[in-house]
């Protein structure tokens, strides 16, 4: 099976992050990028997948400005994937829009041969989860966001996953090819080994140029903005488990105004 | 005439999913005045389901009525969607904060050419320009974005938004065809649905209350302390790292940066220190309660409120009190 994973680069969780200079985004100077955390369920998951069904390959696939798009590819490459490509999308704008990010992704693949299209089901940077149902509308293929376990039923040729749908969890079976957005890993994501970091440190990424042409209509940031720090909690003072319970309901309910 | 505000309704079992109903509200808002809001439902019950639009003052509703969109994917839903937005002649829809409302903005985003945006807190237009706010980075920031284009599809974020006032009304459904049906959007089956387990899936994402706790519950069995708090205010049980990965409750329950993002109206901390991979996936919630018995534990620089004390004393008595103050 041809896996194709979808990863971004996003700033790794402990980042302070910073209003960028024109104010429309975060300041990019200095922060460190790593794989958005649901794209390590969907690289573990296209592991999987690879060990299980003899003779697949994953094909890791990033758009946005590198070098840090060549960081989470070669970090991808490092734990097993078999080819690497980059879409360079040096045009910040394009960059900061999940449906221009989701023309670039399907324009590569064109000539990317693809059954089974994995990515998260939302990156932990703009949290949009618009990049896997547009990818799919582009590529004219259903997909299914919220997927927390994907197996290949090989007697069937038939993807078996389940999914978090609005009244519970889904049991769904579909053919290939489909796109796929994964929720989280079941089982922990595995650790690159040291040879393999150092080698893929030489690992070839090809290059795609980015679709030409205008990608309007497009949503576009004006303003990024952090939240007034908090102060930290109010200590309630009591003198008995008794006294701390009363006196927290009452504020929850004529303070907070959040008591049900 | 001006052109109708859309409202997506997810259909479960007959009705409106709730946070569907959410999107009425905000579509009323961007409509202005004069500007129709219709509903719109898909499925073998869509009729049925138009009654709830009725029930919160939306009169007018399209109604995809086709058993092939009773289990379909949301690429043949988004099919449906795109016919009706267009024999309506509607340029903006608005989706409830369901999984597939947010996932149907994406891919209308391809095949109705609309500037789309999802997990949206505030939407404004003024002179035809929509703006929408949405909170980032799990929370830790936000932005506002302008939607461009003849065509836009937004998602709200659950709770977001003020639940739907009822003003029961007369209802006028309009039939639309939903026409051909790629095979390959149909080719997919689902075959089951199982309800979810308490703290799990959306029940933990979407809960208006989350009750965590951590370490400090010192095993498995002592747990309940928490999911008890939790019951007596029909809130979801989360779970920090600590505890997932020690096996004491399964990994759906986690709370951080490798496990679910919630920002509920209440999350309550239990026995959990405040890592920072915890923090990123609940500082947005909008009261916070830290209860531990380490003052110096950094959960106490986010909460809104704090009890420094033994949780094995705390905790009990808390639950009695709600149950108390709820009559319960
Ligand atoms: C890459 C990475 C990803 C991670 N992702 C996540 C994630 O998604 N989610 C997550 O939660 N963590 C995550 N972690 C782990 C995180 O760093 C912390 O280790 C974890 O959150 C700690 O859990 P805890 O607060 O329950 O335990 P501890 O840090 O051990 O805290 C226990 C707390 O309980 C208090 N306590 C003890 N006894 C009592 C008592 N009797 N009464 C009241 N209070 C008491 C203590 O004072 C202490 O503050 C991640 C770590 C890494 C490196
Ligand atoms: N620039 C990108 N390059 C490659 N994949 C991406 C990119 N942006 C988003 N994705 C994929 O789409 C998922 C959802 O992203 P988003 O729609 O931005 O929330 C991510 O988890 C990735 O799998």
């Amino acid at each position: 099976m041809e896996i194709v994973v979808c990863v971004k680069p996003i700033p790794e969780a402990e980042t302070r992050l910073r209003v960028g200079a024109d104010g429309t985004t975060f300041d990019a100077e200095g922060v460190k990028f790593v794989l958005a955390g649901y794209d390590e369920s969907a690289v573990e998951q296209a592991l999987l997948l690879k060990e299980a069904i003899p003779g697949s390959r994953v094909h890791v696939i990033s758009a946005g400005p590198s070098p840090r798009t060549d960081e989470v590819l070669r970090a991808s490459v490092a734990l097993g994937c078999d080819l690497a490509t980059c879409v360079d999308l040096s045009s910040a704008n394009s960059a900061a829009d999940p449906i221009a990010i989701a023309r670039a992704l399907a324009s590569a693949l064109a000539t990317v041969p693809h059954d089974l299209v994995l990515c998260g089901k939302q990156a932990g940077d703009d949290e949009a989860g618009l990049v896997a149902p547009a990818l799919g509308e582009l590529l004219g293929v259903p997909d299914f966001g919220y997927v927390v376990d994907l197996r290949w039923d090989a007697a069937r040729k038939l993807l078996k996953f389940q999914r978090w749908g609005e009244s519970g969890l889904e049991l769904w079976e579909a053919p290939t090819p489909c796109v796929i957005g994964l929720q989280q890993a079941w089982n922990d994501p595995r650790t690159a080994k040291l040879p393999a970091i150092l080698k893929s440190r030489k690992a070839p990424i090809a290059r795609a140029a980015p679709p030409a042409g205008p990608t309007s209509p497009s949503s576009r940031p004006e303003r990024f903005e952090l939240p007034p720090p908090r102060l930290g909690a109010r200590l309630i003072e009591y003198k008995t488990p008794q006294e701390a319970a009363e006196k927290l309901v009452k504020l929850l309910r004529e303070e907070a105004k959040v008591f049900p | 005439m001006t052109p109708p505000v859309l409202v997506f309704g997810e259909v479960h079992e007959g009705r409106v999913a709730s946070a569907s109903l959410e999107a009425i509200a905000v579509a009323r808002e961007l409509a202005g005045p004069s500007d129709p809001v219709i509903g719109f439902v898909a499925g073998s019950r869509g009729e049925a389901a138009a009654a709830d639009f009725a029930r919160f003052g939306v009169g007018r509703v399209l109604v995809a009525e086709d058993p092939r969109l009773d289990a379909a994917p949301v690429g043949a839903i988004a099919h449906a969607v795109t016919a009706a937005a267009r024999s309506s002649g509607s340029s903006l829809l608005v989706a409830g904060g369901t999984t597939f409302g947010r996932e149907l903005v994406g891919r209308l985003a391809v095949r109705w050419e609309a500037a789309v945006a999802t997990g949206v807190t505030e939407a404004t237009r003024v002179d035809g320009t929509l703006r929408v706010r949405r909170a980032i980075f799990g929370g830790r920031a936000s932005e506002t974005r302008r939607l461009e284009g003849e065509r836009s599809a937004i998602a709200i974020r659950p709770h977001a938004f003020p639940p739907p006032v009822e003003r029961p009304g007369a209802l006028a459904i309009e039939r639309v065809a939903t026409g051909d049906l790629p095979a390959s959007l149909m080719a997919p089956h689902r075959t089951e649905v199982k309800a979810p387990d308490r703290g799990a899936g959306p029940g933990l994402t979407d809960a208006a209350i989350v009750v965590s706790g951590g370490r400090g519950l010192r095993g498995p069995s002592e747990f309940h302390l928490v999911e008890d708090l939790a019951a007596s205010l029909d809130a979801a049980v989360g779970a920090s790292r600590a505890v997932t990965d020690a096996g004491w409750r399964p990994a759906s329950f986690q709370v951080g940066q490798t496990g679910k993002a919630v920002s509920p109206q209440l999350y309550i901390a239990v026995g959990i220190s405040g890592a920072i991979q915890h923090l990123v996936g609940m500082v947005s919630s909008r009261v916070i309660v830290a209860i531990n018995s380490d003052a110096g534990a950094p959960i106490f620089k986010v909460a809104d409120y704090g009890i420094v004390g033994d949780l094995f004393e705390i905790v009990p008595a808390l639950t009695a009190e709600v149950r108390r103050a709820r009559g319960r």
